[in-house]
């Protein structure tokens, strides 16, 4: 199951945060369960058994107290002061202890062998990782109640040093094993396999839809979400678009290859977004939002369940949609008589970017923001850049004479700027170019190029002090990488044209999705594309 | 023993009683996690397994082809980040 098109990959990374395989294995094909028990009989081996007597409980304790995790300043002054192979006095080589008897050997040169050997004393314990090594069976055994044991002790010591995993690795649930257990088949992703991808039927001006659930598809939370049956409905039957999805996500990664015709969506989405309804060409954009809407509506019964976990993100929900997309955007006023700053927060699901050509004025950008080379961008070609869009966007503004407001400083209505910034990163941020412009005087659709980059780095954009400096300390440097990894474009005019999007798959594979028709396409053509919906994903991920 | 053995002795006393050895683990793990060696180890260990068949290896077995493999994978910069924080290590502990 490899395939992670991020660039670097799974699991457990320094206390704060947590990575995550944003292409993992994906749920139908995680790996074998651990036997609970190698040698011999499903009983557990024998020799174990034997151990099993008397006071065996505490005194197990006490070895995983004072020679393998060693929580405390003396148990530590111990270890390092005892723990050495008795027979050749080395302190490393794998350093067993006797279960039996007190007795250090090492592994390495077998002098722990030896010993069982010569005492039969048949098990020994590893002093670096805890694990119980019978001489019998020749092997590491698994039994769980020492497992229990040598779990909690480890508990105890990290607690006790302030170290140690805060997030444990997942591991099937019973239930899960049964499931895994009746359904032996599995599906793996391979490096050059096409699962995932599949093409969608055009319903007759649905181009907008499609390539939007193309996007969605393709966000690897989003997909591992679905993936792994996480959605509970609490809607009447067919009316969900959760459960739509859902099934959707089954359709996508089934391994058909034909095209999906997705028309109960359609007509779901026909329900509950009305102002879509009909056969009349649609903007991808808004079919983005009103679908994000109706399926953060529909996700009701997802966030019961969160033991009053409280939400991370400024919509205040813990539903699936929320904790991808929804980031906050802080907004400061400042008043120019007494420069007193009111700051309000609000949720976002995407990003609306003004584009030069437009009939409100580009350039120029605030003072010191002549571009530079933030994200890669150069602007040898003269083209304005993602960057540059997100410069302006986040720029202070004059409000102007008309539009005074009443500041909370000074008590009276004065002239103040405005400046938009990101408080709070969503993990999926969506862009969105406004390249459909319909003032009262004219409509029509802006076609000036804008390059985007396959990284971004939104540190320039943040409301926090790193913003000015550009620098962030190196450990939170990853939390505001992004990395593309869907775009929707449109080709023709407002008032008719077509919806088409890229996607990335695996690490570095990208696909034209055109209706019903799936091709490869090179990183070249993604970024030379005109851009109308740029979704870039969090490379890391915190802990939540 | 030697010198050198000596002078790891000691100095592997002093890393584990002052708790540093056990955060060295740490780092080092999350590190190995991070780049994705660990993976490459547990697909190559599946290989194994799957090549002898569960009822015919043994944990040793995985260490001995394993060990020599999981070595050479280990990014340069991640040992250099080690001997790094060993050696600040070492130096604000400088009594040895």
């Amino acid at each position: 199951c490899n395939g992670a098109w991020l660039q670097r990959k799974q699991h457990t990374l320094q206390p704060t945060y947590y990575v995550m395989s944003l292409y993992p294995q994906i749920m139908f094909c995680f790996g074998r369960a651990r036997r609970s028990s190698r040698c011999g009989s499903p009983a557990g081996c024998s020799h174990v058994n034997a151990y099993k007597v008397d006071n065996w409980r505490p005194n197990l304790r006490v070895i995983y107290q004072c020679f393998v995790w060693s929580g405390s300043a003396e148990t530590r002054r111990r270890k390092a002061k005892s723990c050495i192979c008795h027979m050749c006095g080395a302190h490393l080589n794998r350093l067993h202890s006797c279960l039996y008897c007190v007795f250090f050997g090492c592994f390495t040169k077998k002098h722990i062998h030896e010993h069982a050997k010569n005492k039969r004393h048949n098990l020994a314990i590893d002093l670096l990782y805890g694990g119980i090594y019978c001489f019998v069976c020749q092997d590491y055994i698994y039994d769980k109640d020492m497992e229990q044991i040598a779990k909690e002790e480890q508990r105890k010591a990290w607690k006790l040093q302030g170290v140690g995993e805060k997030y444990s690795t997942w591991e099937p649930t019973k239930r899960e094993l049964d499931l895994l257990r009746h359904n032996p088949k599995r599906r793996k992703m391979t490096t050059n396999c096409t699962i995932g991808l599949r093409g969608l039927i055009n319903l007759g001006n649905t181009c907008f839809m499609n390539c939007i659930v193309q996007a969605l598809t393709h966000t690897p939370l989003l997909r591992d979400f679905f993936l792994s049956d996480r959605h509970k409905c609490e809607m009447q039957s067919n009316s969900c678009l959760v459960c739509e999805m859902s099934q959707l996500f089954q359709e996508f990664y089934s391994g058909h290859r034909s095209p999906h015709i997705p028309f109960r969506l359609l007509h779901l989405v026909w329900t509950h977004a009305r102002h879509l309804a009909g056969y009349e060409q649609q903007d991808a954009h808004e079919f983005l939002i009103a679908a994000l809407d109706v399926l953060h509506r529909h996700c009701k019964g997802d966030t019961t369940n969160d033991n009053g976990k409280k939400a991370n993100n400024p919509n205040h929900c813990n539903c699936i949609i929320d904790q991808i997309f929804t980031g906050g955007l802080q907004s400061d006023v400042t008043c120019q008589v007494c420069h007193g700053v009111s700051t309000t927060i609000d949720p976002f699901w995407d990003i609306s970017l003004d584009l030069p050509g437009s009939s409100t004025p580009f350039w120029p950008l605030s003072p010191g923001g002549d571009g530079g080379t933030v994200n890669g961008e150069s602007h040898l070609s003269g083209a304005t850049t993602l960057t540059d869009c997100l410069r302006r966007f986040t720029r202070p503004e004059h409000l102007g004479s008309s539009a005074k407001i009443k500041c909370g400083g000074c008590h009276s209505y004065q002239e103040s700027t405005k400046q938009l910034t990101m408080k709070k990163l969503p993990i999926v941020a969506c862009f969105h170019l406004k390249r459909f412009e319909h003032s009262a005087k004219l409509r029509r659709k802006i076609t000036t190029y804008v390059s985007f980059p396959l990284e971004l780095d939104m540190t320039p954009f943040m409301a926090s002090r790193w913003a000015s400096t550009n620098y962030l300390p190196p450990g939170l440097y990853v939390l505001v990488r992004y990395a593309l990894f869907a775009v929707v474009n449109h080709q023709g005019t407002l008032e008719s044209g077509h919806y088409t999007s890229f996607i990335r798959q695996h690490k570095d594979q990208w696909f034209k999705c055109d209706d019903a028709i799936i091709t490869k396409a090179s990183i070249k053509d993604v970024l030379d594309s005109e851009g109308y919906l740029l979704f870039y994903h969090k490379q890391f991920l915190e802990y939540e | 023993m030697n010198k050198d053995s000596q002078m790891r002795a000691a100095i592997n006393q002093k890393l584990i009683e002052m708790g540093e050895r056990e955060r060295l683990k740490e780092l080092l793990r999350a590190k190995l996690v991070e780049c994705g060696w660990k993976d490459q180890m547990k697909a190559q260990c599946k290989d194994v397994i799957r090549e002898k068949g569960l009822e015919h290896v043994t944990v040793e077995d995985l260490v001995v082809e394993i060990t020599p493999k999981g070595r050479a994978l280990v990014p340069d910069s991640v040992k250099k980040e080690l001997l790094q924080r060993i050696r600040a290590f070492l130096a604000q502990h400088s009594t040895l």
